[in-house]
């Protein structure tokens, strides 16, 4: 099998910069978070793929939508990263907005040189509730001020939306029918990029030395495993070694995860067994690499983890030509690296993996991918971060690799 | 309003001024390291909830006493002179989640911690030095005594060394003394709201009467003045109050609107002599040149030096540990003066660390 893929550029927003989001609704259709980070006084802009008409849809400018607008002066509402998280029984799709970018008449915004300016500082994350079958918003909410919310998990049977606010890294739950969140506590420094959830309602994460970090809301405590995850064990002590991204499987009963940030690895955890899961170390995703200089890290990266219709794991995993050496004069300009994103299959029943394709992106290179996902017709779509305007790739997925409803069962964090 | 123009990144400066937004607000001078509540590589750290430390004292051998609050208190001990370089747990008050004070009294420790019945006293023996550390070791942890109940069903809001073998214990409503010996407390004081008190170099203990007023506790004289000093503002106590006490006997309140207050020596001259970058200051210590350090602000805390030389407060910046243990610190609890004019912070959060600041130095004024 060998897949092509087509690029869909954000051409409705041209200075978007990245999509850090992408995820199936619960309509079974691709939504996608054209983000604008760097540029001052910029929104993200929610899209969706038509698959009528072969394009994306520009459903709204969240700044608008939310009442904050792009000028205020503030920190903007600038993207969503890693935070849709479907609902299947009333067709909303959950999003929470996170920050970074600058005011409009500043070059750069740090939460932290802010956070007590009243006039700087990113008013908060908000809460969308995007109502899928109406097409217009059912209402939105604070989850908490002056923080951005760097990922967003929906327990649908209990009605509650966990969280990780950026920068302060404490884990927080939110009450959708009292519509009152609570912070259950601080974990570290990094933020993880990924929470998920096993089937006993407990909430997972990792730590800045890369320790699992679960929520058990029976227990009412945030708990660290006493082990770390697996590492490049060369030159990593499990320091930053944090869920990028974490893909269930089809039957439940396991996810997949790639590690955040040098050095990415593919990990499989069965969290129902033991104490703290049981965690299979699946190796590296990427090259191996000169361990003497630290490699760029949008250069060195594995995203995009989602099941398809024919069950097997797909992610998109970066490779490059020469050592990197192009730190940050130009971090667009890798043309000596040609980095390349290779969709990979990860067959679930032999641990085998097999490249399949290549992302081609005609203007530039498309080595990095933030997050995948399968739509109702069973199609690949990852979304990219790279040279302005970003977008989404589509990989039409060959029949024999579909089936109706490939999307469900829903992943339901971002 | 004004309309904003968009920032032209063109511009020259701009370099300058992302690294700046991007850098600048961490600590600018002096540096700080965050030390795990744990002897790296030999033991686990005390659990995330239950190591947001709320009180630290210095004890013998410059080794820093400490406890914590959460889903549970600890005790713990750091050493960091010669071949040493960790943090001991001591063990875990029983049916307390919280640590108001920790002092040490010759030989022993004590702690005051709070549960759901109320205040209690706690009592364990110093730790020895350590054989060296990088090679191999041993240590004994003796158990701890409970020691009593100062006031039945208070919670103790602060405990001081007395001058000499006992303490001075605030509750919510009383002001009691323990002797050193036994289970006995003696009430020294009916007050509407406990305070923070703070024990000068001489064995003198000063703390908070009322927003306006000052008692006084002389371990000599065993007298207790009510009114020992009056303060030149109202002072405001919503959010607790600090201290601290300098070698040459200058004494430092801090509150919770910012306000910084010194009171001299020989007290009765207290003034404002600044105002904190943020509010309310939440620890505060002197180090060996005078010079105060603190940190003050809610969510994010800043750090601040006030110089008595110079009569000048600055915010010096938002803790980042950048050696070994990469953290952010935004909360603190207490702080204590170590042997070498480095000032231990205790983090009032989870997962909370020991941070250790070193001031940067001052320049040497040379003799004639």
């Amino acid at each position: 099998m060998k897949l092509k893929s087509k690029f869909f550029q954000f051409t409705g927003h041209p200075l978007s910069d990245s999509c850090w989001s992408l995820s199936v609704g619960p309509d079974g259709r691709i939504y996608a978070a054209a983000c604008c980070e760097c540029q001052p006084g910029e929104t993200v802009k929610v899209v969706r793929y038509n698959e009528k008409t072969d394009a994306l849809d520009y459903l709204f400018d969240l700044d608008v939508m939310v009442g904050d607008p792009r000028d205020s002066g503030r920190a903007t509402q600038c993207k969503i990263h890693y935070s849709f998280a479907p609902s299947l029984h009333d067709g909303i799709m959950y999003m929470a907005t996170h920050l970074s970018g600058p005011p409009i008449d500043l070059p750069a915004y740090s939460p932290w040189y802010f956070w007590h300016d009243k006039e700087r500082c990113f008013r908060g994350a908000v809460l969308l509730a995007w109502d899928t079958k109406k097409d217009s918003p059912a209402w939105s909410d604070t989850l908490y001020p002056k923080e951005g919310c760097r990922c967003l998990l929906h327990d649908e049977e209990r009605g509650l939306l966990y969280s990780i606010s950026y920068p302060r890294d404490h884990l927080f739950v939110f009450d959708i029918a009292k519509r009152k969140s609570r912070d259950l506590g601080r974990i570290g420094s990094i933020n993880a990029q990924a929470l998920f959830l096993d089937r006993r309602h407990r909430v997972w994460t990792t730590s800045d030395y890369g320790h699992l970090v679960r929520y058990d809301p029976d227990k009412g405590r945030v708990e660290h495993s006493p082990e770390p995850l697996p590492h490049n064990p060369v030159f990593q002590s499990g320091w930053h070694s944090v869920f990028y991204d974490v893909a269930p499987s089809p039957e439940g009963d396991c996810v997949y995860a790639s590690t955040w940030i040098a050095a990415p690895r593919l990990i499989r955890i069965w969290p129902e067994e033991g104490s703290w899961g049981k965690v299979e170390d699946l190796g590296p995703a990427t090259q191996d690499r000169d361990t003497w200089i630290p490699v760029c890290t949008f250069l060195d990266h594995c995203g995009g983890l989602t099941f398809a219709g024919d069950r097997k794991l797909y992610y998109v995993a970066s490779r490059w030509f020469k050592p990197d050496t192009h730190q940050e004069k130009d971090v667009y300009k890798m043309d000596a690296q040609k980095p390349q994103g290779v969709i990979w299959q990860l067959d679930p029943q032999t641990l085998k993996r097999r490249e399949i394709g290549v992302l081609e992106r005609s203007d530039y290179f498309a080595q990095y991918v933030s997050r995948g996902a399968v739509d109702h017709n069973g199609d690949l779509f990852f979304a990219h971060v790279g040279k302005t305007p970003v977008g989404i790739f589509r990989v039409p997925m060959p029949a024999s690799h579909k089936r109706p409803d490939a999307h469900l069962p829903l992943r339901m964090w971002g | 309003m004004a309309t904003r123009k968009k920032y032209d990144r063109s511009l020259p400066g701009t370099r300058e001024l992302v690294d700046k937004i991007h850098h600048g607000i961490f600590i600018d001078e002096g540096s700080m390291v965050a030390f795990p509540l744990c002897f790296p590589g030999a033991t686990t750290q005390i659990p995330a909830d239950e190591s947001r430390i709320t009180a630290v004292c210095s004890g013998p051998h410059h080794m820093v006493y400490g406890g914590t609050s959460g889903r549970a208190a600890h005790v713990f001990v750091g050493m960091f002179h010669g071949v040493t370089g960790c943090v001991v747990d001591l063990g875990m008050p029983e049916d307390t989640s919280g640590t108001a004070a920790v002092c040490c009294i010759k030989d022993a420790w004590v702690a005051a911690c709070n549960g759901p019945a109320g205040g209690q006293l706690f009592r364990g023996s110093c730790q020895p030095v350590p054989f060296d550390l990088i090679q191999e070791w041993s240590f004994s942890l003796p158990p701890m005594e409970r020691i009593g109940m100062p006031v039945k069903g208070e919670r103790i809001v602060h405990a001081v060394p007395d001058g000499g073998e006992g303490l001075l214990i605030s509750t919510t409503s009383r002001l009691v003394r323990w002797s050193g010996a036994g289970a006995s407390f003696g009430v020294l004081s009916e007050h509407a709201e406990g305070n923070r008190m703070v024990c000068l170099p001489g064995g003198v203990v000063l703390g908070l009467r009322d927003a306006r007023s000052v008692w006084s506790w002389d371990p000599a004289s065993r007298r207790f003045e009510k009114s020992a000093f009056a303060l030149p503002q109202t002072i405001d106590t919503s959010s607790g109050i600090r201290w601290a006490a300098g070698n040459a006997g200058d004494v430092y309140l801090g509150d919770s609107v910012g306000n910084m207050f010194a009171l001299g020596a020989a007290g009765g001259d207290a003034r404002k002599v600044a105002t904190a970058p943020l509010k309310p200051v939440t620890s505060l210590a002197a180090t060996a040149d005078g010079r105060v350090f603190g940190t003050c602000g809610e969510g994010m805390e800043h750090f601040l030096c006030y110089n008595p030389a110079t009569g000048k407060i600055r915010d010096i910046g938002m803790a980042v540990s950048i050696f070994e243990r990469r953290r952010y610190g935004y909360a603190f609890g207490d702080a204590v003066t170590g042997r070498d004019g480095q000032v231990y912070f205790g983090e009032n959060d989870d997962l909370g660390h020991l941070w250790i600041y070193f001031p940067a130095l001052l320049p040497v004024k040379r003799g004639s």
